[in-house]
């Protein structure tokens, strides 16, 4: 019993210190993937044979400093070589650094083994800041620090995530295994998640590859870890993990703005190059019922070249165009002209030939009563 | 030259006899030490690239 209470109360006067380095995040962490946990546990068990071989080696020394000190009349012994010492000594660290190198190998290789993967993601280092691109998805953006300046100025109390936010974190699937492509645009750069274990360089002219299995959702933060510059400091790394159907919805919802965006339906257009785009729609497709003058073959056709009901209405006209008008000739265009062409055929009907009302038509306002 | 490989082997593991280091550098010839030397390291390379693809199959 006594035994067992000085043993307990040993044991934490030994691990105890390193308890408290542990809870305070000193430590490396554990990590929220298979391979930062291998990583985590070898980096352990490493440490603890540092520590034996420490106290073995440390203890020794000050055992034979205490034990033949001179003042008892202790003697040195002298002799030159002692073969079997010898072989001991070298022996013995061959052994443990071979029995640390199996499993440390056999962690790097599974690092290194990004095969089979379901996505991949470009990652690509700018000075100061890091693009992302799903591969394949036609999905790409660029994430930015979102510290204010305040901040760093020293104006404003520093936030929690300090240095530690961006505007567009990389959003990641859990339990999808996802192949991380690196690559830089300027200098060497390097993308360091210590809770995905991973940190590689992303070197221009170079893409290398690292790969993660998220396995709980959560926020993860990390930084550059090559000193790149300025603003080095100054670009980190936020992965969003959610699950794999919250994934998939996100990324089509990226998918569609991107495509919205192609399609100009992100942005204000002015009125000059709604006019211009609207003439070739009026010309190619309008031009041969309400004739390229507007002036149309009544009473079949309209004329929409002064057509004051035209110019007063604006929402009927729109409404015209899109939906067409039932029992005459006039077809719904909804289905065949896209919000851009829309938007311009009719801002061009409503300033061409003397038509000059002076609005036009935004493409975003079509697509909006399109979908609904 | 059972000598010269035994000698190879303890310089490759770094612990030598003090009498058998004697003999070495007394034997006056050190060509066949530098030749055994070299082909050793070349079969200690090979021997550990069999080993790595035996153990990365």
């Amino acid at each position: 019993m006594r035994m067992r209470l000085v043993r307990t109360a040993v044991g934490m006067a030994l691990t105890g210190p390193f308890e408290v380095v542990l809870a305070n995040g000193w430590n490396m962490p554990v990590g929220v993937t298979d391979l930062s946990r291998d990583i985590h546990t070898l980096h352990m068990v490493i440490f603890w044979i540092c520590v034996v071989i420490g106290i073995v080696v440390f203890g020794a020394i000050f055992y034979s400093l205490f034990r033949y000190r001179r003042s008892r009349g202790a003697k040195a012994s002298h002799f030159h070589e002692h073969t079997t010492v010898e072989v001991i000594w070298t022996v013995i660290p061959l052994l443990i650094l071979v029995a640390m190198a199996i499993p440390a190998t056999a962690t790097l290789r599974d690092m290194y083994d990004a095969s089979e993967a379901d996505m991949d993601v470009l990652i690509t280092g700018q000075q100061w800041r890091w693009r992302y691109e799903y591969r394949g998805e036609d999905v790409a953006f660029i994430s930015s620090l979102a510290t204010p300046r305040e901040q760093i100025e020293g104006q404003a109390a520093k936030g929690e995530h300090y240095l530690r936010e961006v505007d567009q974190p990389l959003v990641l699937p859990v339990d999808r295994k996802v192949r991380l492509l690196m690559t830089s645009d300027d200098v060497i750069h390097s993308w360091w998640v210590p809770d995905l274990g991973v940190k590689q360089d992303a070197m221009p002219g170079y893409i290398n590859e690292n790969w993660v299995r998220i396995n709980e959702p959560g926020t993860y933060r990390g930084q550059c870890a090559e000193l790149c510059g300025r603003d080095h400091a100054f670009m980190p790394v936020v992965v969003e993990a959610v699950e794999p159907e919250q994934f998939d919805s996100w990324l089509a919802e990226r998918k569609a703005a991107a495509a919205e965006a192609a399609m100009g339906l992100d942005r204000e257009w002015g009125l000059d190059e709604l006019m211009e785009r609207g003439e070739q729609v009026y010309g190619t497709i309008c031009a041969s019922c309400h004739q390229p003058d507007g002036g149309g073959s009544p009473p079949t056709f309209p004329a929409l070249a002064g057509n004051q009901a035209l110019m007063d209405d604006r929402e009927r006209h729109i409404e015209t165009v899109i939906n067409g008008v039932s029992g005459a000739p006039m077809p719904a265009f909804r289905n065949t002209l896209d919000p851009v062409e829309i938007a311009a055929v009719i801002t061009y009907e409503r300033n061409a030939w003397g038509n000059e009302t002076g609005d036009s038509v935004q493409p975003s306002a079509i697509a909006e009563r399109i979908a609904d | 030259m059972w000598n010269v490989i035994k000698s190879v082997l303890a310089a490759f593991f770094g612990v030598q006899k003090e009498s058998r280091r004697r003999e070495d550098f007394t034997s006056g010839r050190v060509m066949p030490f530098i030749i055994a030397g070299v082909l050793m390291a070349l079969v200690l390379v090979v021997l550990i690239a069999v080993v790595a693809s035996l153990a990365a199959r």
